[in-house]
């Protein structure tokens, strides 16, 4: 190291050294205009290479601005706040004005009247808990089945060619139109529930496994490739990794079509030893014609939604997305 | 010592199309700085590729150390999702070096670039000119006698490209390694090279050879050159070998 350091500082004396001594000895100097550029870089001091590459270097480099927590407030926080405030207000003046019937719009107190009832009786609770167990461990399985499916298919063109088509149809399929047929295999018990979450959830991931493993830009396997990676060290070192994002976004997907399955079956399929979800509720506010009750559970569903892909889904995302310099340091 | 060897070598990728490579003669010494030089359609990344094993010719013969080439891109295509030290640590770990050694020997590498204090940044936070750095250390890490660069400067703006032109040759003189650089540029060409290689287009064939030796390194081939300065000698030079590859370019025009 120390021998690269004076051959690197040596370099630009010795550059100059050649107009400037050599050229002096031997001939009569027409080096005017060279000569006063040439001279501060002799006075600049021995380390100039070094310092020059620093400060380009220091130039070239985007600081990096941690956005404050005022800052995340204003912009991320208080104007979807407003927006929520102001509909709630619009809400309620639509009803105070109009003055409907309460069982068919009923208004936000009414709600939130409801809301605390069905919290108190233990309802909404019960039915937020064995909703959100069956989402999650429903989501759990997709991915556990998705991903190594996903793989297969994204590696083995052969495949890939036989079944993509088929995978991104079943995309397309709402998953809710399983349920008749679920109903007929499994009767009404849980898996017909687990099986339409399931058949909702696995195409998404394995779509966002393939798209991913599509977007590896190719000079990226061609490093790996010049750097000695194959096989299994292709895969799992380079292959793998640059496809998270795309895995990712196919995980969050699938997550938002495993819990609108999973209030679709709910919906749809009541009784038996099925258990009781927020589905479940929805129905049932709507056999009583209690539109508080439907409210209620829509609002539940809505927020479940809201709040995995808030608190879970979005930072992850964000994280992955941000150490690849994919996301703008303001967006 | 010769490190790379070609003999009529050719490539053609089908029979339709005329071959991209034809009788192409070379012979680099170890430890040479060979600039390969010529228009775009040339061949010359072909002619690279072939070198580094990622595509078989359809003529001729290679002779090439059998550890391989390492091999550095226009894009530094540095691994997004690692840091800039464990980018080299990976390559260091494909080629099998112990996981104890390599934090250090990484670290060396990144001190060889100057990027020591940038080891734990990720490739968006470097510049287009640290990113092609730490490719370089990441080739190093490979420990390969042939380093082969396909055009790794033609994206950096002109500052940048001129220190790293200084960069590259002092850490050329610092390793030893056999370098095969691809460029476009007459000037980048002459200022790096010992040997000036100039290439036809379609099909790709060395069509002339300049020496830049003699005038770099004056005291080695006694030469007594000393009437005009280096720099005068390599623009004249740089003026004559564009003069050539333009003549080359204009044959295409019919």
């Amino acid at each position: 190291m120390r021998d690269d350091t004076a051959a690197l500082q040596a370099s630009p004396a010795v550059r100059g050294a050649h107009p400037a001594e050599d050229g002096a000895a031997a001939r009569p100097v027409p080096a005017a205009p060279s000569a006063p550029v040439t001279a501060p870089a002799a006075t600049a001091g021995p380390s100039s290479a070094e310092a020059e590459l620093a400060g380009l270097d220091a130039l070239q480099t985007e600081r990096t601005r941690r956005t404050s927590a005022a800052e995340v407030l204003r912009t991320k926080v208080g104007p979807p706040a407003v927006a929520l405030l102001f509909v709630l207000l619009l809400w309620q003046l639509f009803v105070a004005v109009l003055d409907p019937r309460p069982d068919v719009v009923p208004g936000p107190f009414d709600v939130a009247r409801q809301f605390g009832a069905l919290v108190s009786d233990g309802s909404v609770l019960g039915a937020l808990g064995t909703s959100l167990w069956r989402g999650i461990s429903g989501f759990l399985i997709a991915v556990a089945v998705a991903t190594p499916l996903g793989l297969l298919v994204a590696q083995w063109q052969g495949l890939r060619n036989a079944v993509g088509p088929l995978i991104s149809g079943l995309q397309v399929l709402p998953s809710v139109a399983w349920v008749p047929a679920a109903i007929i295999w499994f009767g009404l018990s849980d898996a017909t529930v687990y099986f339409v979450v399931l058949m909702g959830a696995i195409p998404s991931i394995v779509n966002g496994m393939l798209a991913g493993v599509d977007q590896i830009p190719p000079q990226l396997r061609r490093a790996g490739h010049v750097l000695g990676a194959s096989g299994w060290t292709m895969a799992s070192r380079i292959v793998l990794p640059a496809a998270l994002p795309g895995y990712v976004a196919g995980l969050k997907q699938g997550w938002a079509f495993s819990w609108r399955s999973l209030m679709g079956a709910e919906l749809i399929a009541i009784g038996g030893s099925i258990g009781f979800g927020l589905g479940s509720l929805l129905e049932q506010g709507r056999t009583v014609s209690n539109m508080a009750v439907v409210m209620v559970a829509v609002l539940a569903i809505l927020a479940v939604g809201i709040l995995v892909e808030l608190l879970f889904f979005n930072p992850v995302e964000r994280r992955l997305l941000r150490g690849r310099g994919l996301l703008g340091h303001r967006s | 010592m010769t490190a790379i060897r070609l003999d009529g070598l050719s490539k053609s990728f089908g029979p339709a199309d005329g071959p991209v490579l034809e009788n192409v003669d070379l012979t680099v010494e170890q430890g040479q700085f060979v600039a390969l030089l010529g228009a775009s359609g040339c061949g010359k990344s072909t002619l690279l590729n072939i070198v580094a094993g990622l595509e078989e010719p359809t003529g001729g013969s290679v002779t090439v150390p059998s550890e391989g080439a390492a091999l550095m891109f226009q894009d530094a295509a540095l691994f997004p999702w690692l840091s800039a030290r464990r980018n080299v640590e990976l390559a260091l770990e494909l080629r099998g070096v112990p996981r104890a050694e390599r934090r250090e020997r990484a670290g060396e590498l990144l001190r060889l670039v100057r990027l020591d204090h940038a080891g734990e940044k990720r490739p968006h936070e470097l510049s287009g000119g640290m990113r092609q750095r730490v490719a370089l250390a990441r080739a190093l890490a490979q420990d390969r006698e042939v380093l082969l660069m396909d055009e790794p400067f033609s994206a950096l703006d002109a500052i940048t490209r001129d220190l790293l032109h200084d960069e590259l040759l002092r850490i050329w003189r610092a390793t030893g390694r056999t370098i095969v650089f691809i460029t476009h540029n007459v000037g980048e060409a002459v200022r790096l090279g010992q040997r000036v290689l100039l290439m036809s287009s379609r099909p790709g064939r060395i069509v002339q050879e300049w020496d830049t030796r003699p005038w770099k390194d004056p005291d080695a081939y006694g030469f007594e050159g000393n009437a005009q300065s280096l720099d005068d000698t390599l623009g004249e030079l740089t003026r004559t070998i564009t003069a050539r590859l333009r003549e080359e370019i204009s044959r295409h025009a019919r």
